[in-house]
């Protein structure tokens, strides 16, 4: 019910702040749009983060990594010269796979041991990763072209325009891609017999066992989930990027995407959703309002650099203030 | 042939020994209770026969075979369940999700599931009134009363209760007991592990434990006349 609730006032602000930007010469709309399309990859690696979270009561700092890793495989995969639906099943098993091992390799030795061991267990991680990236496939920026071209052979732009702005089909994929993985992942939890296994795990590892149910393989679930999703979120936002580098998830979208994960409740997958779409926004917004509004004869922008993460972090010191456990959260 | 039946047992933790070959036999349809002080064992004995504490040695048969070191899922669809110290519910699942936790082994058999879950709500009404409450919400009773229910789920041949008095009411704990007793009656084998003389008034074999062997086997009548061991191991004086 109050995912409904949340869901249509922000709905609701989305729209009125359309229709206000709407009669404002070279208003935010246009950013609008383009925020709610960034979120939905933010939205993306915050259901993999709270996936995580809701199984191990760990936040997964190798979440990002699994999407640059998936990228430079599908990279690696077409520079060879396989068709693009062959790279992206390549990335998407070879992430699994690496999920698996980590899993296997480093999560399930630590699985009685304290949470915060195994955090620093996914940093280690994630700088593992970030390691292989470099020495596999050097430093230097690479391209990686969409799913679909954002133009056509004759210059014509694919896609729709919203608001004059043209927004590019892999955009369009990533906002259907999250809608149906966050349906997808609430039927899961609440429907199945696994997914509310995962839970009991989470909440009570032992309880589960004396239940007759094999943690390790709850583990192994989560991890090759969350690889999974990350390996998605990665294929669909780095050729928006048009630059592939090592760490280019980790440091381009974790951050984002866990204030969007905290803003909508750690444990709430409608709430990753609904919190990667509010910060892709704001970001947005900030980044428009950084430049339209001006204080004294500078733009915003110069008096307050980096305006769009500030205003980020203002919404999620507002949202922490006012709704610790965050808008969908349950309270503890 | 008795339904289980341990035979000089011997497990600890680390180093730690705790049980010192520990031997006894249930038979089928009997309530029996396990006393003794804390630090006796008794918590040890059960988490070994439902498969989280590795026996150092000794051997377990239940039903005629040898369990022993078996894991708990295993153990748990051989019909030896648990119903932990501490109750153990899942507090951020409703009582209806944990029950259904409780019937993983019959997973993939909706219908009966839905029969066990009427069959387990027939003991404890309270819990049906509250269905879609979350289990952390409860109170300890009727957390107590939900870790039971969810322990019959995956209907047991034998059901291992773990100190379930301890923190309730004298008359919450008079409660849980009788419907334990008809727990029984209905043909499921139970092992209690209590501090509680109470309990005594329901069981029909009573073992005493001290250090990790057994000290006193007995009818569960048999103690509660029995002035010296009652008040050695129960508190309770003559």
């Amino acid at each position: 019910m109050r995912t409904t609730i949340v869901s249509a006032v922000l709905v609701v602000l989305l729209g009125l702040g359309l229709l206000v930007g709407a009669g404002v010469e070279n208003g935010p709309n246009p950013f609008i749009t383009l925020g709610v399309m960034n979120g939905a990859v933010f939205g993306l690696v915050a259901l993999g983060l709270v996936l995580v979270y809701k199984g191990t009561r760990v936040f997964n700092f190798a979440q990002g990594e699994f999407g640059t890793i998936a990228a430079y495989l599908l990279f690696l995969s077409i520079n060879r010269g396989w068709p693009y639906w062959v790279g992206i099943l390549v990335a998407l098993a070879g992430t699994v796979l690496i999920g698996l091992v980590l899993e296997r390799g480093v999560i399930r030795p630590l699985i009685n041991a304290p949470r915060i061991n195994v955090l620093v267990a996914t940093i280690a991680a994630a700088l593992f990763m970030i390691g292989m990236e470099i020495l596999i496939a050097r430093i230097e920026p690479r391209s990686l072209s969409p799913i679909i071209a954002a133009v056509d052979s004759s210059g014509n732009p694919n896609g729709v325009t919203v608001f004059n702005l043209p927004i590019e089909p892999q955009r369009l994929i990533a906002l259907g891609v999250l809608l149906s993985l966050g349906g997808v992942l609430a039927w899961f939890f609440s429907k199945t017999d696994l997914g509310l296994a995962v839970l009991a795990t989470s909440q009570d590892a032992f309880a589960t066992r004396v239940m007759g149910i094999g943690i390790e393989r709850m583990s192994r679930f989560i991890w090759v989930s969350a690889a999974l999703l990350g390996a998605i979120a990665g294929i669909l936002y780095v050729p928006l990027t048009g630059a592939l580098t090592p760490a280019v998830m980790t440091s381009n979208i974790l951050i984002p995407a866990f204030t969007g994960a905290v803003i909508g409740g750690m444990t709430s997958l409608p709430g990753a959703f609904v919190g990667g779409i509010v910060i892709g926004v704001v970001q947005s917004v900030g980044l428009w309002a950084g430049g339209h509004f001006t204080i004294g004869e500078k733009a915003l922008q110069e008096v307050i650099p980096g305006v769009e993460q500030v205003t980020i972090l203002l919404v999620l010191l507002a949202v922490l203030l006012s709704r610790p456990q965050g808008l969908l959260g349950k309270e503890a | 042939m008795s339904l289980l039946e341990v035979q000089e047992l011997s497990a600890g933790y680390g180093s730690l020994p705790v049980l010192q070959g520990l031997s006894f036999k249930i038979e089928e349809g009997e309530t029996a209770v396990l006393l003794g002080l804390n630090g006796a064992g008794k918590t040890t004995t059960v988490l070994c026969l439902a498969g989280l504490i590795k026996p150092w040695g000794g051997k377990i048969t239940f039903d005629g075979k040898n369990v022993t070191g078996w894991d708990p899922r295993k153990l748990v669809a051989e019909g030896i369940v648990l119903v932990p110290e501490g109750r153990h519910v899942f507090p951020e699942l409703t009582i209806a999700q944990n029950l259904r936790i409780g019937a993983w082994p019959y997973r993939r058999d909706r219908k009966h599931t839905r029969a066990i879950v009427e069959q387990a709500v027939e003991y404890f009404p309270r819990l049906q009134e509250r269905w879609t409450q979350l289990a952390g919400t409860l109170s300890g009773g009727e957390q107590q009363m939900l870790a039971i229910a969810r322990g019959l789920m995956a209907r047991p041949k034998i059901l291992l209760i773990d100190e379930s008095s301890l923190g309730l009411s004298p008359k919450l704990t008079k409660t849980v007991f009788e419907v334990v007793q008809k727990i029984n009656s209905d043909g499921t084998t139970v092992l209690m592990v209590e501090q509680n003389a109470g309990v005594l008034k329901i069981a029909d074999r009573a073992f005493v434990m001290e250090k990790g062997t057994l000290v006193y086997e007995g009818q569960g009548g048999e103690i509660l006349d029995h002035a010296e061991i009652r008040e050695a191991y129960l508190g309770a004086p003559a």
